[in-house]
C-alpha cells in the first residue's frame, strides 16, 4: 500500500552541511500491517513518516500511496486521506470548539453532504468510545481522550493506513493504554495498517514487524521477537528491549534455560516457572 | 519541614462558570536532599503543584513551605525563592529562544546582574554538570542539537543559578531510551552527590522508581497516597485502581509471586530482579 525506494532526504538550508536526515530507505508498508519504527532521537524517523504522506517530498528516490507518487502535488489530499498523521502532542492537532466538530474536521474539508458526516463522526465516536465526550470542548479532556479523538478525525477519513509519530510520549499509563488498544483494534478488525513511531519497546513488541533506523539508514527489520532480542544492535544504538527480553539476557548468563525469542513479561514468568517446576 | 504544603488548594478562574478547583487541600513534606516523585494520572494535579512550590502559582487557599517558612509573594522574596528552586518545565527546549547555547544558559545569571565572567564560568560549571562539554557546545544553536542534548541544556539553564532544589516535570518526556537512562542517571548524581533535592513528575517509572525516597500520588486533585517510595509501591491494587502502573521488572516479580514463586515484589531494576530469581537457584541447589 506505500512504497519507498531509494528514498533519501536533505535539510537543506542548515548551517553546518550535515549527514543527510535519511538515505537509502527500501520500505513496504503492506495492507493491514501493523509496523512499528523504532531508533535513537534524531535518527530519521519523524522524517520517514512525513515523506510517507507527502508532509515532506523527497531529495532522491520515490514514495508511492496505493500507487500515487508523492511529489504529485494535485493528488497530495488524495495521499493525505489514504494515510492519515497522529503527532506527538494532541494539543497541537485538535482545532474546533468540540470534540464531534474536530472529528468532523477533515470530512468537512471534502464537501461531503453534512448528513453522511453526521453519520461518520457517530460511527467512529461510538467505534472509539467517545460517544459521551461529543459535546465537550477538546481541551478538556484528558492526554489519551485527544488523542483518541484525533485518531477519530483520521478513522472519519476511512484511511488505509495510520501513521503515528511517539503517539503516547505524553500521556499517563493509562491514556498509553487506551490509544495502544485502540490502535491495535483498528488494525486487527478495520485492517488498518499502522506505522507507528515509538521509543517504548513494549509497544513495539505488538507490532508485526519492527524497523530500525540509525542516522538515516534502514539497519534492521523483522518480527518484534527478532529484532527486539537482537541486544546488541539495540545497545550499541541506546535502544534497549522489553524488559522481559532485557532481563532473560541477564538470567541466561546466569545459566537459567530460557526460550530464545520470548518478548513479554507473562512468557518470562511462565517460563521461570517451568524451570521451577522441572527441578 | 524544608518544602512541604499545607492544606493547598487551588482554584482555577475562580468566581467565573469555569472554575476549576486542580488541587484540594494538599499537605505533604520533604526533608532537605530527598529524590522525591509525583505521580497520578494526566489532570491530578501535578503541575499545578509543583508550579506552587516556588511561588509561580498562588494558593486559592492553604500554604507553601520552604524551610520551615511560608512563602511570601513580595518582589525580592519571590526572587530569592526561585534562585533556590530551579523549575524545569514539560518539554522545556519549546521555549529556547537563543541563538547560542550559551546565551540560553546564560540568559538567568545575567538577569540576576551577574558580570559577564561570572556569567561565563557559572555558564560553563552548569553545562558541566549535566555531562556537556561547554567548549564543543556553547557557540552552538540551540536548534542543532539532538533531543537528549536540547533538555540537557534546559537543565543547565536551570543549573546556572546553583539551585538548591530542583522541580522537574516529566523531563523524560520523548527522549528514546538512552536520553532517558543519561537524564535519570544525571539526577541521580545530583541528588547523592552535589546534595540537591530533587522532584519529579513523571508518567516513567520504569527508570524513576529505584531513585526514589518518596512518592506522592495525585489524583483528581487530591493526595491520596504520600510516604516512603516502598510503601507506596507495596500497594499495587491500589495504584492500578488510580491508572498506575508499576515498573514492568516489578510487574515480572509480581507475576512470578503470583504464582507462588518465593521472591520478593518490591525489586524495581533489572539487576535486583536478577539478584532475586537468581535465588532461586541457589535455593534449589541447596
Amino acid at each position: 500500500m506505500i512504497e519507498a525506494r531509494a528514498l533519501a532526504y536533505d535539510y537543506s538550508g542548515e548551517e553546518e552541511p550535515s549527514s543527510p536526515a535519511l538515505s537509502g530507505i527500501n520500505l513496504d508498508v503492506h495492507r493491514g500491517e501493523y509496523l512499528a519504527l523504532i531508533g535513537p532521537n534524531g535518527s530519521g524517523k519523524t522524517t520517514l513518516l512525513k515523506l510517507l504522506n507527502a508532509l515532506l517530498t523527497p531529495s532522491n528516490g520515490e514514495v508511492r500511496v496505493e500507487g500515487i507518487s508523492t511529489v504529485d502535488e494535485e493528488r497530495t489530499p488524495q495521499i493525505h486521506r489514504i494515510c492519515g498523521m497522529i503527532f506527538q502532542n494532541p494539543d497541537n492537532q485538535l482545532v474546533a470548539t468540540t470534540v464531534e466538530e474536530d472529528i468532523a474536521f477533515g470530512l468537512e474539508n471534502l464537501a461531503l453532504p453534512s448528513a453522511e458526516i453526521r453519520q461518520r463522526v457517530a460511527d467512529v465516536a461510538r467505534l472509539l468510545g467517545l460517544d459521551h465526550l461529543l459535546q465537550k470542548p477538546p481541551h478538556l479532556l484528558s492526554g489519551g481522550e485527544k488523542q483518541r479523538v484525533a485518531i477519530a478525525g483520521v478513522l472519519a477519513m476511512q484511511p488505509g493506513c495510520i501513521l503515528m509519530d511517539e503517539p503516547t510520549a505524553m500521556l499517563d499509563p493509562a491514556g498509553r493504554h487506551d490509544v495502544i488498544e485502540t490502535v491495535r483494534m483498528l488494525n486487527r478488525n478495520q485492517d488498518i495498517a499502522v506505522v507507528h513511531v515509538t521509543h517504548f519497546p513494549e509497544e513495539a513488541a505488538y507490532a508485526d514487524r519492527v524497523i530500525v533506523l540509525d542516522q538515516g539508514r534502514l539497519v534492521r527489520q523483522g518480527p518484534p521477537a527478532e529484532v527486539l532480542n537482537d541486544l546488541q544492535l539495540l545497545h550499541s544504538l541506546g535502544l534497549q528491549g522489553t524488559a522481559a527480553i532485557e532481563l532473560a539476557a541477564l538470567l541466561r548468563e546466569d545459566g537459567f534455560i530460557l526460550p530464545p525469542q520470548l518478548l513479554h513479561c507473562r512468557e518470562l514468568v511462565n517460563s521461570l516457572c517451568s524451570l521451577e517446576r522441572k527441578s | 519541614m524544608f518544602i512541604g504544603t499545607e492544606k493547598l488548594t487551588h482554584t482555577y478562574m475562580p468566581g467565573t462558570p469555569f472554575a476549576a478547583e486542580a488541587l484540594k487541600e494538599v499537605s505533604f513534606s520533604i526533608s532537605q536532599g530527598e529524590f522525591s516523585l509525583v505521580i497520578g494520572p494526566s489532570g491530578s494535579g501535578k503541575s499545578t503543584l509543583i508550579q506552587h512550590l516556588n511561588g509561580l502559582l498562588r494558593p486559592t487557599s492553604g500554604r507553601v513551605f520552604f524551610e520551615g517558612k511560608v512563602i511570601g509573594f513580595d518582589k525580592g522574596e519571590l526572587l530569592r525563592l526561585r534562585r533556590r528552586i530551579g523549575l524545569v518545565f514539560q518539554m522545556p527546549e519549546e521555549q529556547f529562544f537563543s541563538e547560542t547555547v550559551y546565551d540560553e544558559v546564560a540568559f538567568a545569571p545575567r538577569n540576576l546582574g551577574l558580570d559577564e565572567s561570572n556569567v561565563r564560568a557559572g555558564v560553563k560549571d552548569a553545562l558541566e554538570k549535566v555531562g556537556l562539554n561547554a567548549e564543543h557546545i556553547q557557540s552552538r544553536h540551540p536548534f542543532q542539537l539532538s533531543a537528549g542534548q536540547k533538555r540537557l541544556v534546559a537543565l543547565a539553564a536551570v543549573l546556572s543559578l546553583q539551585p538548591e532544589v530542583l522541580i522537574l516535570d516529566e523531563p523524560t518526556a520523548g527522549l528514546d531510551p538512552a536520553g532517558r537512562r543519561n537524564l535519570f542517571n544525571l539526577l541521580d548524581k545530583l541528588n547523592s552527590t552535589a546534595g540537591l533535592t530533587v522532584l519529579i513528575c513523571t508518567h516513567h517509572l520504569d527508570e524513576a522508581a529505584a531513585l526514589a525516597d518518596n512518592v506522592l500520588v495525585l489524583h483528581d486533585g487530591k493526595l491520596v497516597l504520600a510516604g516512603p517510595a516502598e510503601e507506596i509501591f507495596a500497594r499495587r491494587d491500589q495504584l492500578c485502581d488510580l491508572g498506575l502502573t508499576l515498573p514492568a521488572v516489578t510487574e515480572i516479580m509480581h507475576g512470578l509471586a503470583e504464582k507462588e514463586l518465593p521472591v520478593r515484589t518490591n525489586i524495581y531494576t533489572l539487576d535486583g530482579a536478577r539478584k532475586e530469581i537468581n535465588k532461586l537457584k541457589g535455593r534449589r541447589e541447596k
